[in-house]
């Protein structure tokens, strides 16, 4: 390479705030907001998961037409620790797309029936899946009860029956991504914010009289500052807290004092907030979210083809410019 | 009845190039790339890493149209280096980026799974 191997490459920092399976919040420094955009979009839209995507109703005698429960169906979160390794069901060479094959479906079985006068709920639960790694999230996390409290737990009802209502069904998991049908999204909100940078002018702030402090901090919808009760000062309690609606800008201006405060959006650090719908770990959707966003790099890498192309092309256009 | 399948928004037709290559022919050292069935995901952060490099005059990304799933990065570079290069040297600079980030985030998890 001409010139040597000026790298522009950057390291990001992490910092973690607060995990749960299904919840997580954490700082993300020196990177851009491009960078920050991509993973947010790619963990809503191209982060893999399972989903029924094909039903066959043998019976369905109930309430609900068939295409309206195939649809209920499909929304159901399905447990995709495997999605990753997992073949899309066009891709895939070992079967010809019905279903039976291991590399790139899930088979599952329904069949209820209500004999009795009271309503029957059919639920996730119900749900027979021939993989037990893929399984209904609310069934999963019941088996291992640490997750949550599982008591209050009665399933994701499908339908409801009444005496003599059968529902009986074949039903088809495939991988997907969010991008083709939103019941693939991992993601049930991925959001990131710029940190704020809150600096108060304390001789400004000073001249004011402790009512004035008072309405001033007031005039902010959200609680960002707060007063001292020891030293009467007017202190920054939560800065995430501030939604840049300038409340409190304008506020200083009505009051004749302009420049009390001044708030920046600090432009490489971002605060995400990431929550899974249970298919995946909120952590594991961070880490799939990068790897697939380098899967997605690597498929825009030049061809060699083409950068040969490109060689021929420029000799022409040497001695063409004359040289 | 004739809605395009949902999938022809990601998956690349048979037989058409995922990223093609046209050199400017007024301009030296000037080119676009026609990335099929990319978006602002990776558009962005493509001309934004190619802004970092300091050879590059010029990099923008558009969607012609929202309906035609491809995007189109236009770069101009100084004379000590080319397009292709500056695109190269993104992509790597940004898969080196993303390295990081995955090693730090797992970094940064296992000490979190430690604590409680």
């Amino acid at each position: 390479m001409e010139g040597g191997v000026a790298t522009n490459q950057r390291f990001p920092k992490i910092k973690i705030r607060e995990i749960k399976d299904d919840y997580l919040k954490f700082e993300l420094r020196e990177t851009d907001a491009s960078m920050a955009n991509a993973l947010r979009r790619v963990m809503i839209a191209e982060v893999p998961t399972i989903a029924i995507d094909l039903v066959e109703i043998e019976v369905n005698s109930s309430v609900l037409n068939d295409e309206f429960i195939s649809h209920r169906l499909g929304l159901i979160p399905l447990t995709s620790d495997r999605a990753m390794g997992m073949r899309f069901s066009r891709d895939c060479d070992a079967c010809d797309g019905d279903g039976q094959c291991e590399h790139c479906s899930v088979e599952f079985h329904l069949d209820v029936r209500c004999d009795q006068d009271q309503t029957l709920d059919v639920t996730s639960a119900d749900l027979m899946s021939t993989d037990p790694s893929v399984l209904p999230v609310d069934v999963a996390a019941k088996s291992n009860s640490s997750a949550y409290d599982a008591s209050e737990n009665r399933g994701i009802i499908i339908v409801k029956l009444r005496r003599g209502q059968e529902l009986r069904l074949r039903a088809i998991a495939r991988k997907g991504i969010g991008k083709d049908h939103a019941k693939w999204s991992p993601a049930a909100t991925v959001t990131f914010m710029y940190e704020p940078e809150i600096r108060i002018n304390e001789e400004m702030m000073e001249s004011l009289s402790i009512d004035e402090k008072r309405s001033w901090i007031e005039s902010s919808p959200t609680k960002v500052f707060d007063i001292d009760p020891n030293t009467q000062q007017v202190v920054v309690t939560d800065p995430e807290a501030y939604t840049y609606d300038e409340e409190v800008i304008k506020k200083a201006e009505a009051m004749g004092k302009p420049g009390l405060v001044e708030i920046e959006a600090k432009e490489d650090s971002f605060i995400f907030t990431v929550e899974s719908t249970g298919a995946i770990k909120a952590s594991k959707l961070v880490v799939n979210a990068i790897e697939v966003l380098k899967q997605k790099l690597d498929a825009v890498r030049l061809s060699d083809d083409t950068v040969e192309a490109d060689d021929q092309f420029g000799e022409l256009g040497v001695h063409m410019r004359g040289g | 009845m004739n809605a395009p399948d949902r999938y022809e928004r990601f998956v690349v037709p048979e037989g058409t190039k995922k990223v093609s290559y046209e050199r400017d022919t007024k301009i030296i050292n000037a080119a676009s790339f026609t990335i099929e069935r990319e978006d602002h995901t990776v558009g962005n952060i493509l001309r934004m890493q190619l802004h970092r490099d300091p050879n590059v005059l010029f990099a923008g990304y558009k969607l012609p149209h929202p309906l035609q799933y491809k995007i189109i990065v236009r770069i101009h570079t100084a004379s000590q280096s080319s397009p292709m290069q500056a695109y190269n040297q993104a992509i790597n600079d940004l898969d080196k980026e993303l390295d990081h980030l995955k090693t730090v985030f797992e970094e940064e998890v296992l000490k979190h799974s430690r604590d409680y």
